[in-house]
């Protein structure tokens, strides 16, 4: 053959062959052809809604857990076809006849494409959590939420690929997009269905509970988290497992340490759905029994925000934000030697939690790309940016909601029900209401009815809000209490 | 002898692709002809571990490659060019090179100066850097030759190596074939026979998945002596006329 210059041998030290592999991969891998695809679904379903969102931690980590719903079914098809690039390439023989065992090789393959996905989302983990960070007047970055969605994202990309590369075919990426997809949505509709194994739906983030009643006023309660990251681990090595059990994947030792860790990661799966059956919902977040840390009960310490006026209004310093319009709005009733009001917690404007599918829904009108309207007693304009981004949408009412629901044992300890069948106790005028598109009120708990009936619904229940909030913040209405000096708005 | 095989059978349904293969191979080029469907493709896959046989006895390297672990030290050592050469497109003609070296376990340490020399042998070095999508079809079956050499194998197996070469290409193939040749044992299997006369030190040609002659292209030339065997060349007289013989045989046996 004609003698030609061919590159020269790297000066580098060779890195070792498993990583020099891995490199290769990398660097050749179809998944960087789709990040700025994946960024794009990144930015459109998860950081904008982020950022539409009050800077609260717990807030911005539950919409991170819920990167793999928009994310998932495009990784689980790009990691089909990926997985099956050898077939498609008429690469099966050249690469069968190699000393490195063939599951090794697919491993590395996934590797790569999971390295590329993860890298997508962590790093927007890592812009909404910088940008929460600048935003944010209190605690700090929730982990546990942001774990459950990396994981969720090596899942989809282990069982993408797995079905990729042990059923090559023209549609098995396709097939693998929309199997992931309506897995997905099968796991609202069965947690909808109050089957406790639907705990174990990766966007489920504390079951029904609001998003103010965890990670603030308690800590995060990292139970459901855990053995939904055990869920999905569990799965992924299955997935991969199962590569390693084919004659051609490698030897009998092989393949027998494949058929254990895939029998492995089936146990680990169904003993997470095993702990998930135990958990119970108190006040504060799901309680799993056997992975529940006490010391996650207690409250969290934290100094007040207080204003400087005449009298002084406190707040969580989550909420400091809120501060100015509070004090701005509460001024003029609260007079010296007054009795204080104390409100524990406050809802997160813009968020209403559906309880019957689980997830949280935004405000309707923060939907339509809305700011939130203003609440009546507080001047729209003229209030610092932090307030207005932060505004309530209605008396602070969801903490006393819940401490109520602290205080009541029983009630606290009762098994996760999910929202079918509370729906079912519920009385027949709530589901007739319900039905009509009506909410079940005070607790914002109720499912909306769908088209216009809902917007109608909403306006008149935001209009109900505003009246509501006339009547509280009017000087004239407050009712005096004695024994205060001033208002503590927690 | 680097190649061992007694009664190698391999069925695919209903088809015998081979029926009963004896042959031995040492160092230096071996060439495999015959007509299309003789089972050349068959009992190359099998000498490289691609498919089992369906029965015999199988000798690669001196190992037995029925068990994984004398099957994984004979890939070691083993270089393989299919037929039909697949690739990944986005590739680099090193990348696609070095990929395959580190699948075979070389030393990390040798592998870069390997791949140079790989490339280099087979003339792709100004190309070394191309993505494979953009090479010609003949390039491209250099750069298999490439991932096949790499490993500097004891056991070089190539099918059809030649096809898409042109003929400047196809000369200084022969000249790598007799250079691999010194050391190991190369398996060739062609339709052009004037490649198997010029690098080919012993030769073999099947027919319905039979070995119908094995010698060196010498004897295979005089073959034709006496014969009016069809060819322009003494080796294709001589293929011919031992392929007529074994038709008109096994016509009889039928």
């Amino acid at each position: 053959m004609t003698a030609a210059l061919a590159p020269a041998p790297s000066r580098r030290a060779p890195l070792a062959a498993p990583a020099r592999l891995l490199w290769l991969e990398l660097r050749r891998n179809p998944m960087l052809w789709l990040l700025p695809l994946l960024a794009v679904l990144f930015w459109l379903g998860i950081y904008r809604p982020a950022m539409a969102s009050p800077p609260f931690w717990n807030v911005r980590a539950t919409d991170l857990q819920h990167a793999v719903l928009f994310l998932g079914p495009l990784l689980a098809g790009a990691t089909a076809w990926i997985g099956s690039r050898d077939g498609r390439r008429g690469l099966t023989d050249l690469v069968g006849v190699t000393a490195v065992p063939r599951w090794a090789g697919q491993l590395t393959m996934w590797a790569a494409a999971t390295w590329w996905a993860e890298a997508v989302y962590l790093g927007g983990v890592a812009v909404v959590y910088g940008v929460t960070a600048e935003q944010a007047h209190w605690g700090g970055p929730l982990w546990w939420p942001v774990a459950v969605g990396a994981a969720g994202v090596a899942t989809c990309c282990a069982l993408g690929f797995a079905a990729g590369a042990l059923l090559p075919g023209r549609f098995t990426a396709a097939l693998a997009a929309v199997l992931v997809f309506l897995a997905l949505g099968g796991g609202a509709f069965a947690l909808q269905n109050n089957a406790t194994y639907a705990q174990m739906w990766p966007l489920n983030v504390q079951g029904h509970l609001p998003t103010d009643s965890y990670g603030i006023f308690y800590p995060y309660l990292p139970d459901l988290a855990i053995a939904q990251v055990m869920f999905l681990a569990g799965l992924s090595v299955a997935a991969l497992s199962a590569l390693g059990l084919p004659a051609a994947a490698g030897g009998s030792r092989l393949r027998g340490a494949g058929a254990t860790l895939a029998v492995a990661g089936l146990a680990a799966a169904g003993t997470a759905v095993g702990l998930a059956g135990t958990a119970r919902l108190e006040a504060h977040g799901i309680v799993i029994p056997a992975l529940h840390d006490a010391a996650s009960d207690r409250p969290t310490s934290y100094t007040p925000a207080c204003s400087h006026s005449a009298v002084p209004v406190c707040m969580h310093p989550a909420y400091r934000s809120f501060l100015p319009a509070v004090t701005g709005a509460l001024g003029p009733g609260a007079r010296p030697g007054g009795r204080p009001a104390r409100r524990a917690g406050a809802r997160h404007p813009g968020r209403r939690h559906d309880r019957a599918a689980g997830v949280q829904q935004r405000h309707p009108d923060r939907r339509r790309g809305h700011r939130r309207q203003p609440v009546s007693g507080l001047p729209a304009a003229g209030r610092p940016v932090a307030a207005r981004r932060g505004q309530h949408d209605g008396p602070v009412r969801r903490g006393a909601t819940n401490a109520r629901r602290a205080d009541d044992p029983e009630r606290s300890r009762r098994p996760i029900r999910s929202g079918g069948a509370a729906r079912r106790r519920r009385p027949a005028r709530l589901r007739r209401r319900a039905a009509a598109g009506l909410t079940d009120g005070g607790t914002g708990s109720g499912r909306h009815g769908a088209g216009e009936g809902r917007w109608a619904v909403t306006r008149r229940r935001a209009g109900s809000r505003r009246r509501e909030d006339a009547r509280r913040l009017d000087p004239a209405r407050q009712r005096e209490k004695p024994g205060g000096e001033g208002l503590d708005v927690c | 002898m680097n190649v061992e095989i007694a009664g190698l059978t391999r069925r695919f349904g209903r088809t015998q692709a081979v029926a009963g293969v004896d042959l031995s191979a040492g160092p230096g080029v071996f060439g495999l002809l015959g007509p299309n469907g003789a089972g050349k493709t068959s009992l190359l896959r099998m000498m490289a571990t691609v498919i089992p046989p369906s029965s015999g006895r199988l000798r690669l390297l001196g190992r037995d490659p029925g068990g994984y672990g004398p099957r994984r030290e004979i890939r070691r050592r083993l270089g393989y060019l299919p037929q039909n050469l697949g690739y990944y497109p986005s590739f680099t003609v090193a990348e696609f090179v070095e990929y395959f070296a580190l699948l075979k376990e070389m030393p990390s340490a040798r592998v870069p100066a390997a791949v140079a020399a790989a490339i280099e042998r087979t003339g792709l070095g100004d190309k070394a850097r191309a993505r494979l999508r953009t090479l010609s079809g003949g390039m491209l079956r250099r750069a298999g030759i490439a991932q096949a050499i790499v490993n500097e194998p004891e056991l070089l197996l190539l099918d059809e190596p030649t096809a898409g070469l042109d003929p400047e290409q196809r000369v200084a193939f022969r000249a790598l074939l007799r250079e691999c040749g010194e050391h190991a044992t190369v398996v060739v299997s062609t339709h052009l026979v004037e490649d198997v006369g010029a690098a080919c030190s012993e030769v073999a040609l099947m027919n319905q998945g039979r070995i119908v002659f094995h010698g060196t292209p010498a004897e295979l030339i005089a073959r034709a002596d006496g014969t009016d065997a069809a060819g322009d060349a003494p080796l294709e007289r001589g293929y011919s006329a031992v392929l007529a013989a074994a038709r008109s045989a096994a016509g009889a046996r039928a």
